[in-house]
Formats: C-alpha cells, sequence, structure tokens
C-alpha cells in the first residue's frame, strides 16, 4: 500500500507546489521584517533573518531531498509501467525543486537583506 | 491495442452497422440556420474561437501598422498622442487577450479529444458559453476603439494612471469589464480542458501514453485555472475603486499602487508561458512527424512542462525590479527567471536531439518551427539577460523590452501556431497548402519580423523608452526606427501571403489522402475534415503512436469495431477513464445543443454594458437573470431526461456516470474550486499587503467586525457541513431515507449563516470610501456571503431535485459535487474569520 | 545558412559604426559613470556568449537536414547521445551560463545601492509630476532650493537621489549614469548615481505616464563641486526673490502674471493672495530661475530669445493634452510680456 503512495501522480505536483511554498514564505517573511523591523544595513548579510531564511532553505532542501529518494526507490520497485513513469519523473522533479530551492536561497548567504 | 477476439465479438450485419451510424449522425447532428447557435460541440466551437481569434489578430495588426507609421520619423504628428496611447494599449490587449490566448484555447478545445480519442470535451456547454462570453467581451472592448473611447493607460493599467482622477473617461472601464467578461472564457476552457484531459481518453490510453500535445494543455490549463483569477479579483478592485471608489489602490486612502502590480504580474508572467507552452506543444508534435521518429526524452519533455508551469508562477517581480524593493528580494526573483531557462533548454535540446537522431524533412510547417527556434531562442537568451536585476533596471521600459517580448511571444507562439496551422490544414478541409505561397509567406514574415524587432533591440540599448508616442531628431533613433517600420510592412505583406494561401486551398487545394504527413496521433483517425463525434467508435490505445503502429486503425474506427458503438439511446457519449492508467470507469453522458449558454452569456453582456454605463438597477436585475439562465441550465443534467434520455446500459460497458460518486462533475468542481482559491488567495494576499506594506494604512483599534456573531455563522455552516457529509455517506451506502429534507435543512443552515453575515455588515457600519480596510473588509465579506449563498441555493436544489428523482441512490453524483463546494466555503470562511478579525484583534490595529 | 550567419553578426558591427558617428544623449552604451559602465560591460559579455548560443542551437538544427552519412545507431547509442544533448545543453549550459551570470551580473548594481557610506552623500529630491520634473536640494547651504526640469549634480562623487510621484507613476532614469527607478506616489525610492566627470546628460521618464509621456525629459548636467555649490548659491531665495522684482519695466508683467498664473506657478518673491493659492488647481513648476534652465515643457522648445512667449501661446500645439490650460484671455502681446520678464529670471 505504501508504494501507492510514491507512484500516486500527485508527486509531478508536490515537489514545485513545495518550492513555490517556500518562495512565498521567503519573500513574504523577507518583505514583512523588512517593513516592520529592518535590521541595520551596517551588518551585511550577517543578520538573524537572513540566518532564519537560510535555515528555511535547508529544511526546504533536506525534504525534498528525502521525497527524491522515495520516489526513486519506489519507481525501482514497481512493475507497472504507468507507475514507474510517475514514480521517475516525480523523483527527477523533487530533485529539481530542490535544486531550485538552493539556486534561489543561496543570495540569503551574500547579501543585505532589507537594502 | 485492441485484441482480435473483441474485435470479432463485435462484428455485426451490414445493416446494423448502417442503422448505428444514422443514430450516430443523428444523436451528434449541428443543426443550421439559426439553430447553429446553439451548438456545442468541441470542433465547431473549436473553429469558432480560432476564427475569431485570427479576425482580432488582424485587428491588432492593423494597430501595430498604425504605431509603425507613427514612429517611422521623428516628431510625426499622424496620429494625436492620446489616439496613440489608445492604439498601443489596444494593441497589446488584442494581440493578448483576444488573440494569444483565445486561439490557443480554440486551438485546444478543437484538438485535445481528437488526440486523446474522445468524442468531444467533457463539458460541451461550457465551451459554448466560454466562446460566447470571449466574443461579446472582445466586441464590447472592441467597440470602445471605434468611439475614440479606448483604454489608453497601457495594456497592463498600471494605476493610478489607469484610476478615475487620471483616466476620467470610460476607457479603463471598458478594458476592466471587458477582459474580466473575456477571461470567464479562459477559465471555463481551462477547467474543462483540465477535467477532460484527465478523465475522458480512450480506453488504455494510460498517462504516459497520451500524446506530449495534451501534457502541454494540461500545465496551459492548470496555469490559466491559477493564472487568471488574481487579474480578475484586480480588475474588480479596480474598477470598484473607480465606480464607487472604494481605495484599494490610492495611497491616501491606505491602498498602494504597487498592490495592482503584483496582482497583475502574478497573472502576467505565468500568461507568457500559458502562451508559450501550447506553442511548444506543436513543436513537440511536428517534429517527430517530420522527423520521422518518436520524440527523445518523452519523460524528460513532460518534466521540462511541469518545471516550466510551476516555475513560471515565481518570476513576476522582475517586472517590477524597478519599483524599489530590498535588493535580496529581487535576487530571489532574478535567480528564479533564469532558472525558467534550465526547462526550456531541456525541451530545445530535446527537439535537436529528435532531429539529430530522424530523417527530417523540410516542408512548410517545419519552416516555420525553425523559424521558431532562431526567434524563439534569441527571445530567451534576451529573456535571460532581462533577469539580470542591473542590466534589467537599464533597459526596462524601453524599446529592448518590447524586442524582447515580441520574440519570445511571436517565436514562441505566433510561428508554432503557423506551422501547426499549415499541419493541420488537411484535417480542417481536407485539402493540402500550396508549397510556393507558403514558402513565400514564410520568408517575408521571418525577415520582415527580424528586421523589425532585431534592430529595435539596438533602439532601446540606445535609450528609446517604450510608448512614447514620438521622439525627437536629435535622439539618433530615427535609422532605427524608420528600419522598423519598414520591416513590419514587409511582415504584414508575409501575413497576407498565408491568408490568401489558407483562402485559396480551400477551393484550390490538392484533397489531402489520410493521415498525408504520415502523423502518429489519433487526429488523424478522424475523417477529413472531421465528423461532429470525430470517432465512429473508440479504440483501446496502449501506445504512443497509435497510427505508426496500427496504420489500419482509421478503417476499423470508422468501421465501429471499438468501443461505444451504439447510439440508439439517443446519448452522447464518451468513454471515463481513470487518470493514471487508462483503465475504463464509466460511460460519460454529455449534454447536447443549447440555447442555455448563449443566452447567459448575453445576460452576463447586458451586466458588463449596464456597469459600463453605470446603470446599476438594470446590471442588478441582469445579474439575476444571468443567474436564473445559469440555474436552468444545471437542471437539465445527471438523470434529467434530458440529460439521459434512455437510462439502458450496453452490456459490459461501466455504468453511466450520473449513477456513480465520482462522475467528471466531481472533477470539474475541484478544478474551478482551484481557481475559486486563487482568487481568494489573492484577496488575502492583497488584504496582507496592504496591512504591512502599504504606506498609509490605518486600521481601527477594535475590529468593526462582530467576532460572536462571526462564531455564530460559522456553527451554522459547520452544522451544515456536516450534514452534508452524512447524506452523502449514507448515499454511498445506498440509504436515501429523508435525504430530501435533510437537504433543505442544510440549506436553511447556510441561510441563517447568510442572515448572521448580513447582520455583522450592518453592525459593523464600514465607510468603503474613507480606508482600504473597510474596502478589503467590504469585499471579503461579500465574498464569503455570495458563496453561501450560492451553497444554500445549490442544496435546495438538490432537494428539488430528490423530490423529482433526478437525485437518490440510484443517481447520487449531484450532493458529493455540492460537498465540495459546502467543504471549500467553510474552510475559507473559517480563514476569513481569523485573517479579518482574529488576527487585528490579537496584533492590534494602527490608526 | 550562410546568408543568415552573415545578417546576424554584420547587424551590431553596423550599428557600431553609426553609434559613434550619431548618437543622442541617452545611451547606456556611451556610459558616464561607474555603474552604467558596469552594465554596459555585462551588456557586451552577455551579448557575445549568447550570440553564440544561438549560432550553435541554429546551426545544429540545420545541419541535422543536412547531414548525409547517417550512421546507424543502436537503441543504447540512440538513448546515450539524447542523454548528453538534454544533460549538456539543456542541463549543463543554461545552469552554467546563469550560475556565472547570477556571480558576475549582481555585484555591477551594488554600486547604484543606497547603502551607508564614511561620508553621507548629498542628497537630491525629484520628484515627477504630469509631466515634468520638480528637483529639490534640501541640504543646500541657506536652505533648500527648488527647480524645475534640470538637475545639477556634482560630478566624481556619488549622488543619492530619493524620487517620488506627485500624480501618477514616473521613472527616473539617466541612461549614461545608470539604472532607473520608478516614482511611485506614497513612495520614496532611492537611488545612487555618480558621474564621472562634467557633462551634460540627457534622460527621459521611462515609466508610461500618459498623454505626454514622451515630452518628459530631464536636462542633466555633471559639474565640479565648487561650481556645483556656486550654482545652488545663487539660487538661495534672498537671491531669486531681489531677482523677481528688480525691475520695474517688468511691473505690469508680474501683475498678469500674479491674477493668471500664480495659482499653479511659484515665483520667489512674489507676494500672492492666499486666495489664489487655495484656489490652485495642480502644481505647475517654480519659475524662480526658469530664464537660466536650458529647456521649456520638459524638452519641448530650446530656451532661447522669447520662446517663453512663444510656449505661452503655442504650448497645446506644442505639447497637447499638457495640464496648463490654453491661455485664450490673454493676447499674444501680454503672453509675450509675460515671457519676456520670466526671461529675465536668469540667477
Amino acid at each position: 500500500m505504501r508504494q501507492i503512495l510514491w507512484t500516486h501522480p500527485i508527486n509531478l505536483v508536490v515537489g514545485l507546489t513545495l518550492w513555490s511554498v517556500w518562495f512565498v514564505a521567503m519573500y513574504g517573511g523577507l518583505s514583512v521584517v523588512c517593513a516592520i523591523a529592518p535590521p541595520d544595513p551596517e551588518q551585511g548579510p550577517l543578520t538573524l533573518l537572513n540566518a532564519g531564511l537560510a535555515l528555511l532553505t535547508l529544511i526546504t532542501v533536506a525534504f525534498l531531498a528525502w521525497l527524491a529518494w522515495k520516489c526513486f526507490h519506489a519507481s525501482q520497485q514497481t512493475t507497472m509501467r504507468a507507475a514507474h513513469f510517475c514514480a521517475i519523473v516525480s523523483a527527477g522533479l523533487y530533485l529539481a525543486s530542490m535544486v531550485a530551492v538552493l539556486f534561489v536561497g543561496v543570495p540569503v548567504l551574500g547579501l543585505s537583506p532589507c537594502v | 491495442m485492441n485484441d482480435s477476439s473483441q474485435d470479432s465479438s463485435r462484428k455485426t450485419a451490414p445493416e446494423d452497422t448502417r442503422r448505428f451510424l444514422e443514430d450516430l449522425e443523428r444523436v451528434w447532428a449541428n443543426p443550421r440556420g439559426l439553430g447553429a447557435l446553439t451548438i456545442v460541440n468541441h470542433t465547431t466551437v473549436g473553429l469558432r474561437f480560432m476564427l475569431t481569434g485570427m479576425a482580432f489578430f488582424l485587428v491588432g495588426g492593423v494597430l501595430a501598422m498604425l504605431i509603425r507609421s507613427q514612429l517611422a520619423f521623428p516628431g510625426q504628428n499622424f496620429m494625436a498622442p492620446e489616439i496613440y496611447n489608445q492604439v498601443v494599449t489596444m494593441h497589446g490587449t488584442v494581440m493578448m487577450f483576444l488573440f494569444a490566448i483565445p486561439i490557443l484555447e480554440g486551438l485546444a478545445i478543437y484538438m485535445i479529444p481528437k488526440m486523446i480519442g474522445a468524442r468531444d470535451l467533457v463539458c460541451p456547454r461550457l465551451s459554448a458559453f466560454g466562446y460566447w462570453c470571449y466574443l461579446f467581451g472582445g466586441l464590447i472592448l472592441l467597440s470602445s476603439l471605434f468611439m475614440e473611447m479606448a483604454p489608453s493607460s497601457g495594456w497592463f493599467m498600471y494605476t493610478p494612471l489607469s484610476s478615475k482622477v487620471y483616466s476620467p473617461g470610460l476607457g479603463s472601464d471598458f478594458w476592466l469589464l471587458g477582459i474580466t467578461f473575456v477571461e470567464i472564457s479562459a477559465l471555463s476552457a481551462g477547467v474543462e480542458l483540465v477535467v477532460s484531459i484527465l478523465r475522458t481518453r480512450t480506453q488504455g490510453m494510460a498517462l504516459h501514453k497520451m500524446p506530449l500535445f495534451a501534457w502541454y494543455i494540461l500545465a496551459m490549463a492548470m496555469m490559466i485555472v491559477v493564472g487568471f483569477p488574481p487579474l480578475i479579483l484586480g480588475s474588480v478592485l479596480l474598477e470598484l475603486e473607480r465606480a464607487v471608489g472604494m481605495p484599494f489602490f490610492d495611497v491616501a486612502g491606505g491602498g498602494d499602487p504597487i498592490l495592482w502590480q503584483h496582482l497583475f504580474w502574478l497573472f502576467g508572467h505565468p500568461e507568457v508561458y500559458i502562451i508559450f507552452l501550447p506553442g511548444a506543444g506543436i513543436v513537440s508534435t511536428l517534429i517527430p512527424v517530420f522527423a520521422g521518429r518518436p520524440i527523445v526524452g518523452y519523460g524528460w519533455a513532460v518534466f521540462a512542462v511541469i518545471t516550466t508551469g510551476f516555475i513560471s508562477f515565481g518570476l513576476w517581480v522582475h517586472h517590477m525590479f524597478t519599483v524599489g524593493m530590498p535588493q535580496l528580494a529581487q535576487t530571489f526573483f532574478s535567480a528564479a527567471s533564469m532558472l525558467v531557462a534550465v526547462p526550456t533548454g531541456i525541451q530545445i535540446f530535446l527537439w535537436l536531439a529528435t532531429l539529430w537522431l530522424g530523417k527530417p524533412r523540410l516542408q512548410v510547417p517545419m519552416l516555420w518551427i525553425f523559424g521558431f527556434l532562431f526567434v524563439f531562442v534569441l527571445g530567451g537568451l534576451t529573456g535571460v539577460m532581462l533577469a539580470l536585476v542591473p542590466f534589467n533596471w537599464q533597459v526596462h521600459d524601453t524599446h529592448f523590452v518590447v524586442a524582447h517580448m515580441h520574440y519570445v511571444l511571436v517565436g514562441g507562439m505566433f510561428f508554432p501556431l503557423i506551422g501547426g496551422l499549415y499541419y493541420w490544414l488537411p484535417l480542417f478541409s481536407g485539402r493540402m497548402p500550396s508549397q510556393t505561397l507558403g514558402k513565400w509567406g514564410f520568408w517575408l514574415t521571418f525577415l520582415g519580423f527580424n528586421g523589425t524587432f532585431l534592430i529595435m533591440h539596438w533602439t532601446g540599448l540606445l535609450g528609446m523608452p517604450r510608448r512614447v508616442y514620438t521622439y525627437g531628431a536629435d535622439e539618433g533613433w530615427q535609422l532605427f526606427n524608420l528600419i522598423s517600420s519598414v520591416s513590419s510592412f514587409l511582415m504584414a505583406m508575409g501575413i497576407a501571403m498565408i491568408l490568401v494561401d489558407i483562402m485559396l486551398h480551400f477551393r484550390f487545394g490538392k484533397p489531402a489522402r489520410q493521415n498525408p504527413w504520415n502523423a502518429d496521433t489519433l487526429e488523424w483517425a478522424t475523417s477529413m475534415p472531421p465528423s461532429p463525434y470525430n470517432f465512429v467508435s473508440l479504440p483501446k490505445v496502449e501506445t504512443r503512436h497509435p497510427l505508426w503502429e496500427y496504420p489500419q486503425l482509421p478503417r476499423t474506427i470508422a468501421e465501429g469495431r471499438h468501443g461505444l458503438a451504439a447510439a440508439f439511446h439517443g446519448r452522447r457519449e464518451i468513454w471515463g477513464t481513470d487518470p493514471l492508467t487508462g483503465k475504463l470507469r464509466e460511460v460519460i453522458h454529455i449534454p447536447t445543443n443549447s440555447w442555455w449558454p448563449l443566452f447567459a452569456a448575453l445576460a452576463l453582456a447586458v451586466v458588463c454594458i449596464s456597469l459600463l454605463l453605470r446603470w446599476y438597477p438594470l446590471a442588478g436585475i441582469a445579474v439575476l437573470v444571468a443567474a436564473g439562465f445559469l440555474l436552468r441550465w444545471s437542471w437539465e443534467n445527471g438523470a434529467h431526461p434530458r440529460a439521459a434520455p434512455d437510462t439502458r446500459e450496453q452490456p459490459g460497458n461501466p455504468p453511466l456516470h450520473s449513477r456513480t460518486l465520482d462522475g467528471p462533475g466531481v472533477w470539474t468542481m475541484a478544478v474551478a474550486l482551484l481557481a475559486n482559491g486563487a482568487f481568494f488567495l489573492s484577496l488575502l494576499f492583497g488584504w496582507f499587503y496592504l496591512w504591512t506594506i502599504s504606506p498609509e494604512w490605518s486600521m481601527p483599534p477594535e475590529s468593526p467586525l462582530s467576532l460572536t456573531l462571526l462564531v455564530l455563522a460559522g456553527l451554522a455552516s459547520s452544522a451544515g457541513w456536516l450534514w452534508l457529509e452524512r447524506c452523502v455517506r449514507r448515499l454511498r451506502r445506498r440509504q436515501g431515507a429523508g435525504l430530501a429534507k435533510g437537504l433543505y435543512m442544510i440549506s436553511a443552515l447556510g441561510a441563517v449563516q447568510l442572515g448572521l453575515l448580513v447582520w455583522v455588515l450592518v453592525l459593523a457600519e464600514l465607510d468603503v470610501t474613507a480606508t482600504a480596510h473597510d474596502a478589503v473588509l467590504m469585499v471579503s465579506l461579500v465574498y464569503v456571503m455570495l458563496h453561501t449563498g450560492f451553497g444554500a441555493v445549490l442544496t435546495l436544489l438538490q432537494g428539488l431535485r430528490v423530490g423529482y428523482g433526478y437525485v437518490g441512490v440510484e443517481a447520487p453524483l449531484e450532493p458529493v459535487v455540492v460537498r465540495l463546494l459546502w467543504r471549500y466555503n467553510l474552510g475559507v470562511y473559517w480563514i476569513v474569520v481569523v485573517s479579518l478579525a482574529v488576527l487585528p484583534r490579537m496584533i492590534g490595529g494602527t490608526t | 545558412m550562410r546568408a543568415r550567419l552573415i545578417r546576424v553578426w554584420s547587424i551590431p558591427a553596423f550599428l557600431a559604426v553609426l553609434l559613434t558617428g550619431c548618437a543622442g544623449n541617452k545611451s547606456i552604451l556611451d556610459p558616464a559613470g561607474r555603474a552604467a559602465a558596469d552594465v554596459a560591460l555585462v551588456w557586451w559579455g552577455m551579448a557575445g556568449f549568447f550570440s553564440l548560443v544561438l549560432i550553435m542551437v541554429v546551426a545544429l538544427g540545420l545541419y541535422s537536414f543536412r547531414r548525409r552519412s547517417r550512421p546507424k545507431l543502436s537503441a543504447l547509442e540512440e538513448k546515450r547521445l539524447a542523454r548528453r544533448f538534454i544533460l549538456g545543453g539543456g542541463v549543463l549550459l543554461p545552469v552554467a551560463t546563469i550560475g556565472v551570470l547570477l556571480i558576475f551580473g549582481v555585484p555591477a548594481g551594488q554600486r547604484m545601492l543606497p547603502v551607508p557610506l564614511g561620508t553621507p552623500p548629498d542628497v537630491i529630491q525629484v520628484t515627477g509630476h504630469q509631466w515634468w520634473w520638480e528637483v529639490r536640494y534640501p541640504g543646500a547651504e541657506g536652505g533648500e532650493v527648488v527647480t524645475a526640469n534640470q538637475l545639477v549634480m556634482p560630478a566624481g562623487e556619488p549622488v543619492d537621489f530619493h524620487v517620488t510621484g506627485a500624480d501618477v507613476i514616473h521613472s527616473f532614469w539617466i541612461p549614461r549614469l545608470g539604472g532607473k527607478i520608478d516614482m511611485i506616489p506614497g513612495h520614496i525610492n532611492r537611488i545612487r548615481l555618480e558621474a564621472d566627470s562634467p557633462g551634460v546628460f540627457g534622460a527621459q521618464c521611462a515609466e508610461f505616464c500618459g498623454t505626454q509621456h514622451a515630452h518628459m525629459q530631464l536636462y542633466v548636467e555633471a559639474m565640479e563641486r565648487s561650481d556645483y555649490e556656486a550654482w545652488l548659491a545663487e539660487r538661495q531665495a534672498a537671491k531669486l526673490e531681489t531677482l523677481a522684482v528688480q525691475s520695474d519695466a517688468h511691473a505690469p508683467a508680474r501683475e498678469v502674471f500674479v491674477e493668471y498664473c500664480a495659482r499653479c506657478h511659484r515665483v520667489a518673491g512674489l507676494t500672492v493672495p492666499d486666495s489664489q493659492w487655495e484656489l490652485a488647481p495642480i502644481q505647475g513648476p517654480d519659475l524662480s530661475d526658469i530664464g537660466a534652465r536650458p529647456t521649456l515643457g520638459a524638452g519641448v522648445l530650446a530656451m532661447e530669445e522669447g520662446a517663453i512667449g512663444y510656449w505661452l501661446e503655442h504650448h497645446q500645439q506644442l505639447k497637447p493634452g499638457n495640464r496648463m490650460p490654453a491661455h485664450l484671455a490673454l493676447e499674444p502681446p501680454a503672453l509675450q510680456a509675460i515671457g519676456d520678464w520670466l526671461e529675465t529670471l536668469s540667477p
């Protein structure tokens, strides 16, 4: 039964949906903090805000990596063609979402948040 | 594919076959004369969409020629500035909203059922309704141009320029109301394409066996469903600001003009991909056919389509890099914008690999695909440049952007579309296009296009801003503008030549043989031109290339040797299949020709016009009439005798969908609620955005909404929902006793909630023209009240239908559909209560 | 194939020749400040590399038609080749390109950010109106200086521009110095620009702002610090006030001005009855130093003798739809007299 969970077509959209939610959280969180309590620009990128955003990024990356692994694993187990297709493409999409999170999230390490 | 035993079992006597074909013709017949207005068949509706789109394209093209005439020389007085601004605005609006999207929807509506082996879309009346909305909305919008009161604030309508103060005429109202009207058609097409692709593929066509074009259209349709609602919300808010004075975008009243830009581009960027994806779908269909081999990397293509669809929602701010937001936020969007290059790159290279590994033939459709490759790749590359923030700050809002945008849109959409048009011409007409005129048309268009827009990058780099009606002779821009203008007329000649070619071919084209390009997909298994029912019988398809592997398929289909080869019952039938595996689940009987879509659209047109003229009483009456028409339309559904005149089922076939609990209606409702949810989330975004970012936001220290009453109303709604869940559970166990009474009581609970909400509204004494806070509260409450009322009315009608016997243990589908709405309403309601009434109490308001 | 290649390559070269011949003053490829120079460099880098990519893709596509020898490939070999196309061209190429682009491109904008500096730069406030520019120097010694449609800035040092819009959204852009920033009602946006050396630069509103968007030009001049300070000192309130009323010959014109024009236009030193101000329909440019401005009507006419009178008479033909009503109540000689007086307001 657990097999069905990872070969279900819904996996095709979960990864990038998580990416979107993460993206909105990053952009929303940044905008709200910058509007309400912006850190001192002198601090550069070493602010609590950046740390928080980086942490969120790491958690999301780890979660997506786990999902990608699960789907890949399921794709190797299943014998049904349609299920294999869904699982392997989903695994790729989870991986792509993970890379997208990393790629978009990296600037948090080097840029002042609110300038 | 068909196993032969099944085939032989279906062999019937010739006279039976003849009677079956007569039945089929009768059941699917398109009326002539005035009755043609009632046609709902996807082939006709798709063609209507495409022809109307072409007509609007010509209008948009003439406007483009006017623009290029004005800019050909510096300091020209060909058009007055106000007229020029109207022309520029309308060129963008017509091309985007009245040409690009509708014509692609039309192509999808026409093609998708044929490609997935269905006889029609799953909600044919909805497609007809969408077409009428598109036609009326487009005509209303276009009429403004002839009255010289067209919108003139640019096609993205930035406020405050488009506000009552700075655009006092009716122009902005024409845009906001007309476009919203047109968008109803986009949404209805989006919803039904999603459901059709997921649920009505022919037997055996598993998710990974459907043609790539269907994947592209699925992604496009999903993007329409999620991407259009933000603009609809924005248009509603801006129109409310203009008509009533609710200050959503007015800084003095606590609003913010930047909110409009967010809402517009939340739609506007995905829109570019909504236009590009079907174009890419055409490319992915044509390249394998002309390369004579399957596409390389089907899974990669699906991966790229899904990735593009999602990531394109994370880029909207790259149109707003100059509005002054933190650099880090800009970098997020910059990186995301560039990321979209990856799925696009994957697609381009898998097309190249397919050509490389195949034996490509260079025929006219392929010329256009090559034009696409050059133009679109160039546009994509300048797109990557524009995603880089510092470079964007320089060229934003210059002719560089104009050039880029035309490369992407004309390259990504127009070139593949014309390629596809040439490719599918034999299907539309049964005749082949000419080779010579077609080649001339291509080269003139291609050279004219590049001459117009390649040089425009340079004009932009030399500093020419977009949308200026003239420029000085001392700016150094004149030569380049002249080259652009001359080339644009070359392009116009090319397009004229294509039109001539297409018109002539209907008369002089050589008759086409079956499957003239040796294609692999099912649309070529229909007759040319196709009959309204596409397929006499629906084959079982378990391959991506049915016509390559089973060339005899067109014949066996026409001989009625596959599924659903019976029509004596008078139902229009298609298969309902499992979304993943394509296994048969039910027989879907779809509605037939009807006046209701046209009448409902006409009533909405009256709403639109009376809002435009500020005749609010008439608008109110027309809204009620439209609602009446729509509900009347919904009445003839499911187990209503008009919908299913004969309930006999064929032995061996799955049950009729109206006798199941998971018919397409549930899916349609779910996808429609997805669109609704996108609308609601945009509204929620607006609320929090204004609360945190708007410079002059003011909020009373104590929320004006009575929490007690809100909670009471919520309890009524929750009780209704629980009861409805119980009704459905009992239906599932085939227990129908007390169903009608239950439904009436649930409806009454909805009415109680509505009454309490009206009370909340009265007590709140909102001053909607004074502050954006009160205005948002009003809109949110009205949104919730409309949904509550809608839920109550639908439940009431369900109760009535139980009495008529249209709903019950034998036909349990509809309460399941209504249950989805109740779930949605309840979720939204509590989110509204928390966001609008609880959070402000916790965080505290400011004045 | 050949012809297309020639076309692709020859156009930039052809343009480069033209550029040196007849450039206007708004070319971002002719930078006069370091921020703009950085961006121009990024542009040439991107243009070069992306042209290569484009040629490669198109050539690959065309060659696939011309290929004569098609080795028979096994299914496995085909798969391997396809994977090489997709991973190499579709994944690796874009990822590497955008990675490099972000690493080198993002810092190019750093210079335009208003981050804190050791010595705070001068601040100039610019407000966009339909369709003219209001420029304020709040830090000027002896009080704020106000002018319109001309912007004078010190060269060789960063200057912070604080911009906003008075009515609709406009956009502040001096192409040869650096990027643009929107002027949004209710918001104050900041951008830092620097001119390498003294000079005159073109600028134009970059966000569509209505009927006369095309005629919303700003004349920008960078000066040595000392000249800049002298220019500001000439515009001190006390000096401008005497300038306006110094000659009795223009007294009648001044009276007409107070009656017809002073509702919208301020001239330092003119006493205007309060009732006039209350009636002001919209704000027009401050005219206290108009005689010294290089252009009229935000770039429509060059300032020369008699130009103001001509403008007053014909401004609705020269700049149709502009917010100043046509002066139907005044005869041409009266308009010319006002023009003559205004021309003397040259500090």
